[in-house]
């Protein structure tokens, strides 16, 4: 996922400048993906070159209003109907660190699990208060409701190493 | 306030060479306000935990104090649990020939209140947790969260301050599930005591403390406040 097309989308709904556009991705991220300014128009500066997006008139505190092309539109229809492939994705420590510490014959895996699932569940405890102080936000609640079920499925996991590990034994 | 006190709770079942240990020392406190999941696998003891909390059960060896009272001084362990405890299971058992509000009523009347007062009672708790409108239908008529929901405000009508719950959440999708925890939390947050059974770690993601329960013991706690984590 890109910084670009999380800006295309809120330029879909109208034009903006770079402090509005800020705002609104914080705000439907939930705030678990705070940007700086200076990214924002960095990135709105590409799109620029890359004909995604043109710049307008500046407004009387002299920032630059941004509007979506043709070409950005086709670029946004494109994100959406791709899936994402789950090797985009980043290797996941933990797995590594179980499977290394399964492998170092010294470690005791039964304690590394332990330790982990209090610490994913003190994670999940916090994912759920967030959750429980949005009011209102759609947008945030599902972003925050996915990091808990990835939490959860962690957590999930970990009960499934510990009980075949159990059974190794 | 603390609702509930297991302290070096043992409980074997069967005898000589049969016994089979259920818990081995467990020492646990749940106070008014405050929400406790008890989280492990099959076998790990959860469900005789929640059984001596609630004094359905008593312990081999160790003590259980109710709202101060120790259970071993109790003659009348279902007067008590009338009074003091509240229920709420996976297959909830709301009887199917009375209505949300008459299943809500039963425990008061069963203590003697009059059924006016426990109707006035039943309905005060169901407009609390706004399921007030369910009252005239029976269960089959209800949706799995409606009659988790009259489950809920049968365990709290009257008194009843410690709420118990076992996989309450259990066949629920997880946006229902989530709703019930909603009520759960809301009641703590009220000064009830919830302790909760479950096997899903979202729903225990809702409490103020986790504690993990295996092979009869707790291995493991989210917090420090604990008084014995062994």
């Amino acid at each position: 996922m890109s910084i670009r097309h999380g800006l295309l989308v809120l330029l879909s709904r109208g034009p903006r400048h770079g402090y509005q556009l800020r705002g609104e991705f914080e705000a439907s991220t939930g705030a678990t993906w705070p940007l700086n300014i200076g990214q924002v128009y960095t990135t709105l500066a590409r799109m620029e070159r890359d004909g995604l997006v043109e710049p307008g008139e500046s407004d009387e505190q002299g920032r630059v209003v941004y509007t979506i092309t043709a070409a950005g539109r086709a670029e946004l229809g494109r994100w959406f109907s791709t899936p994402v492939v789950q090797s985009d994705r980043p290797r996941d420590e933990l797995v590594i660190k179980l499977a290394m510490a399964v492998t170092a014959k010294e470690v005791d895996v039964a304690e590394v699990i332990r330790t982990q699932r209090t610490a994913t569940m003190r994670a999940l405890q916090q994912l759920t208060r967030a959750k429980r102080a949005v009011t209102e936000g759609v947008a945030q609640r599902l972003v925050l409701d996915s990091m808990i079920f990835r939490a959860e499925a962690e957590q999930r996991w970990l009960d499934h190493c510990e009980a075949v590990l159990k059974e190794e034994r | 306030m603390t609702l509930v006190r297991l302290a070096e709770v043992a409980r074997v079942h069967g005898e000589g060479a049969t016994a089979v240990p259920a818990l081995k020392g467990v020492s646990l406190e749940v106070g008014a306000g405050e929400l406790v999941a008890v989280m492990g696998p099959s076998g790990s003891g959860k469900s005789t935990l929640l059984n001596l909390a609630g004094g359905l059960d008593r312990p081999t060896s160790g003590t259980v104090h109710i709202g101060g009272q120790d259970l071993a001084t109790v003659r009348d362990l279902a007067a008590l649990r009338r009074r003091s405890v509240g229920y709420v299971f996976q297959d909830l058992n709301l009887i199917a020939s009375l209505t949300a509000a008459e299943n809500v009523m039963l425990p008061r009347e069963l203590d003697g209140v009059r059924s006016r007062l426990a109707r006035e009672e039943a309905m005060a708790v169901l407009t609390e947790i706004d399921v007030a409108y369910l009252a005239d239908r029976f269960p089959d008529e209800l949706s799995g969260g409606q009659r988790q929901r009259v489950a809920i405000a049968r365990a709290l009508v009257g008194e009843r301050r410690l709420l118990l719950a076992d996989e309450a959440t259990g066949a629920l999708d997880t946006r229902t599930g989530d709703e019930i925890m909603q009520v759960l939390r809301a009641r703590c947050d009220a000064g009830a005591a919830v302790l909760l059974v479950t096997h899903e770690p979202r729903y225990a993601a809702w409490a103020d403390r986790v504690v993990f329960l295996r092979d009869g013991m707790i291995t493991d706690s989210t917090s420090e406040s604990l008084v014995s984590a062994r």
